[in-house]
């Protein structure tokens, strides 16, 4: 977890549409080692890692929200 | 599976996550509204996942068995996803059968449906806070003449 007022800036309140898709362009081009990250799953609230899902099979993860 | 982020657009009614539990229960509001089938996971409050995977609002990855990205788009495309999957499905079927096939770097220009009226009920379900900011940032988009993340073909309707 990063610091209080990093984790605020990341959840911002307001929509600025600043999103910076050439960055995005360049980080983990394909071939690149996944990166492992621990999540939640939502309906049971049971902590996994990605790994998990990819160790045995491939993964298509879609990122997003309600809004 | 779906990755549940920040909210891209907070409004009143799904505002800014300020605690995890409150991300757990949107990422739940979320199945029950758009009658989500696939597993959601969580991202942690800070958005540590979303910041290493490029912390674009809708993107998609295909990661292969062992953990190597295989395909990325900064924006979700159903068609877009399903072209690489069969491109990937073929391409194993061929090794399988004997053939010789090095991977490569590739692109291409993907080309999404831009649903307004999807797009614009989306932000109502968020609030009016949200359809207001939107409006502001496009707004400032047309002011600066470029919309973020729109990729130039010169085909453009």
């Amino acid at each position: 977890m990063g610091q209080p007022d990093q984790v605020e800036a990341y959840n911002y309140s307001v929509f600025e549409g600043t999103d910076d898709f050439l960055a995005f362009r360049l980080a983990l081009p394909v071939g690149s080692q996944a990166p492992d990250v621990a999540a939640t799953v939502a309906d049971t609230g049971e902590p996994v890692r990605l790994s998990d899902y990819w160790r045995d099979r491939d993964l298509l993860v879609e990122f997003g929200s309600l809004t | 599976m779906f990755l549940y982020t920040r909210e891209a657009h907070p409004g009143e009614h799904f505002p800014a996550h300020r605690s995890f539990e409150q991300k757990l229960a949107h990422a739940r509001a979320f199945r029950e509204r758009f009658a989500v089938e696939r597993p959601i996971l969580v991202d942690d409050l800070a958005g540590t996942g979303h910041r290493l995977y490029g912390l674009l609002p809708n993107m998609t990855y295909l990661i292969g068995r062992g953990g190597r990205v295989l395909f990325r788009a900064d924006w979700t495309d159903a068609a877009a996803v399903e072209a690489a999957l069969a491109y990937l499905r073929g391409a194993r079927a061929r090794r399988r059968e004997g053939l010789r096939l090095k991977p490569f770097y590739a692109e291409f220009v993907g080309h999404r449906w831009s649903d307004q009226a999807a797009f614009d009920a989306g932000l109502e379900v968020a609030g009016p806070q949200a359809v207001a900011d939107f409006a502001q940032a496009m707004a400032r988009w047309t002011q600066g003449g470029q919309v973020p993340g729109r990729v130039a073909t010169g085909e453009e309707g």
